[in-house]
């Protein structure tokens, strides 16, 4: 059964911006879902749509099998939403803000009490359940933030960047209960992560989402294999920009033309090239290039990871994504380059 | 039975996290008690003319308790600010919480906040030897005067908040806004010494009617003309701030 279905799901914002545009996609009851775009591609508004936050403009979509439009009282008794903010009150002490939510999704006070202290186990916060949320630290405040969208025993839960701007050890936890969540009770999970390990470690299946469309959907496995056999990545010897970009420019018309090459991406000043085989495709490349006098500083190649998955589909990295998690001014700046 | 749970559980969320803020209690105790010593010094020369019938600390009293209603309830928005800030009203929103009891909650919360600061500062007034005329039935009748008001401004607050969604507008706003209310009514002066102009404009200031209703209350006694007056406009008042508070929500949430 599929706990979200969506139908040619669109939500155009004033300025005629298309933040979401027909996206048609499932996902399957108890599956841990990754959900992957740069900045602006449509990632939250995708949520907020299926959270009953903003109703789409066009289209429709079913989440626990109610129309997210039509009937959002009855999604929302059975969604957890946990937003890339962290929405929790700091004036209240943690067992204050979890009581709270345990009121909104009407439950009786013994049945609170009783899942505020199991929650409060499951995300190791037991002796800090009394005290002021100020003095959480960021890790434990996104732990309570969880625990907050558990309280109701959600059939599915959706975690905007739960871990960004974390440290790498609390990623880990926070990682772990995210597993468990799946894994033992059973919670279909809706992901979206800036890291690409994250999205590679936990999720079933990803969904890569840009300028609104999704553009593929598969098991990180399938992505991977998808792009062919390897990755050769070159640089420059120069380091001038208009060099760089005579040395992009040459080397594209050169490599166009060889049947070994699949397809080629341009980042952070590299040139990546997906092929066939990394082994034959690298001298043979090098020979092409010597042969036109084309200087390479260095050649590598390796098995294509996720984040070549993004580069092929999105043409940036995650890199460069979280280098420029930045205003909306820039964001709007960006769209419209392209 | 949701919404009045849901607006009761809020409530005393917002009440606790005021009640929490410790500096804020202090302020807001001692700012009234500040205006008290502060303006019947100022103004002391004014006991003296003939218009002023009365000492300037009975005729001021009153106009202290509306300022500060008036002055607690306009920055009421400021919590609402913050929920939006942190994330934590859009988490809200996801959950089968009664909409209604949102903004509802955060009202309630400043007026009780504010009903419990006015009767300090009649306490306190009755203290420094401020005589009501209408004895403890109109200190109940001057709150209910003072709660309309509050409320209107309060949920107004609450609905800037929602349209702007930053602090910098809502506090221009605020700012701009409730010193001249304050200074184009009888708060500070008797009627008679305002002039004529002033006299006119005053009369579409809700603040204004909340002055005359308490300052008859506290000199004159129970004269129904004005107090009728005060409740119907200042109802009226009420019902602009809700109603441009909801839709505000409204548009927020869509």
């Amino acid at each position: 059964m599929h706990i979200i279905q969506t139908n040619q799901l669109t939500k155009v914002f004033k300025g005629n911006v298309r933040a979401v545009d027909s996206i048609d996609f499932e996902v399957d009851d108890g599956e841990i879902f990754g959900f992957l775009g740069p900045n602006g591609a449509g990632k939250t508004t995708t949520i907020k749509m299926l959270n009953t936050l903003i109703s789409p403009t066009s289209g429709s979509a079913f989440v626990t099998g109610f129309d997210i439009a039509k009937n959002p009282a009855e999604v929302r008794k059975n969604i957890g939403y946990v937003s890339q903010d962290v929405g929790v009150d700091e004036h209240a002490t943690g067992r204050e803000n979890l009581t709270l939510y345990g009121h909104f999704y009407r439950l009786d006070g013994r049945t609170i009490k009783q899942r505020v202290k199991e929650l409060f186990e499951m995300v190791d916060l037991t002796d800090y359940a009394d005290k002021l949320a100020s003095t959480y630290s960021g890790g434990m405040r996104k732990r309570l933030d969880i625990a907050m969208g558990l309280i109701h025993r959600p059939r599915i839960i959706f975690l905007d960047e739960p871990t960004t701007g974390l440290d790498p050890q609390t990623r880990l936890h926070i990682w772990d209960y995210i597993r468990e969540l799946a894994r033992k009770m059973g919670i279909t999970i809706f992901l979206t992560t800036h890291y690409m390990d994250e999205a590679d470690k936990l999720a079933d299946r990803i969904a890569i989402i840009d300028h609104g469309r999704i553009m593929t959907i598969d098991t990180p496995d399938a992505l991977k294999r998808s792009i062919g056999g390897d990755v050769v990545t070159l640089s420059p010897r120069e380091s001038g920009e208009s060099e760089r970009a005579a040395f992009m420019e040459r080397t594209r018309s050169i490599l166009s033309n060889k049947d070994f090459v699949v397809d080629m991406q341009q980042t952070d000043g590299n040139l990546s090239i997906f092929v066939e085989s990394g082994e034959t495709a690298a001298p043979a490349i090098m020979n092409s290039l010597a042969s036109e006098g084309i200087q390479v500083q260095t050649l590598s190649f390796s098995r294509p990871s996720l984040d070549d998955v993004f580069l092929k589909y999105t043409g940036r990295t995650m890199r460069e994504e979280e280098g420029t998690r930045t205003t909306f001014v820039q964001m709007q700046r960006r769209r419209n380059r392209r | 039975m949701d919404t009045l749970s849901d607006i009761w559980f809020q409530t005393l969320r917002h009440v606790r996290t005021q009640v929490r803020m410790k500096v804020f209690i202090i302020i807001n105790l001692f700012q009234p008690i500040l205006w008290l010593a502060l303006f019947t010094q100022v103004f002391k020369s004014l006991s003296e003319l003939p218009e002023m019938e009365v000492s300037y600390l009975q005729f001021f009293a009153p106009g202290v308790v509306v300022m500060t209603v008036l002055f607690g309830s306009a920055w009421a928005g400021m919590g609402m600010l913050q929920d939006i800030d942190m994330g934590i009203l859009s988490k809200m929103l996801a959950t089968p919480v009664s909409r209604l009891s949102v903004v509802t909650s955060r009202v309630l919360a400043s007026m009780l906040l504010l009903i419990v600061q006015a009767l300090l500062i009649f306490i306190l007034a009755i203290i420094m030897g401020v005589d009501v005329a209408t004895g403890a039935a109109g200190v109940l009748f001057a709150i209910v005067i003072v709660s309309l008001l509050g409320l209107g401004f309060a949920a107004f607050s609450n609905g800037l908040a929602l349209l702007f969604q930053r602090p910098e507008p809502l506090m221009g706003v605020v700012n701009f806004f409730t010193l001249p209310l304050m200074f184009l009514s009888s708060t500070m002066m008797p009627n008679s010494l305002l002039p004529d102009w002033l006299d006119t404009v005053r009369q579409f200031n809700p603040v204004d009617y909340a002055v005359v209703g308490v300052r008859d209350l506290v000199l004159e006694g129970w004269i129904w003309d004005d107090l009728w007056r005060s409740l119907l406009v200042l109802a009226a008042w009420a019902a602009v701030g809700v109603t441009f508070g909801t839709m505000m929500f409204r548009r927020y949430s869509e």
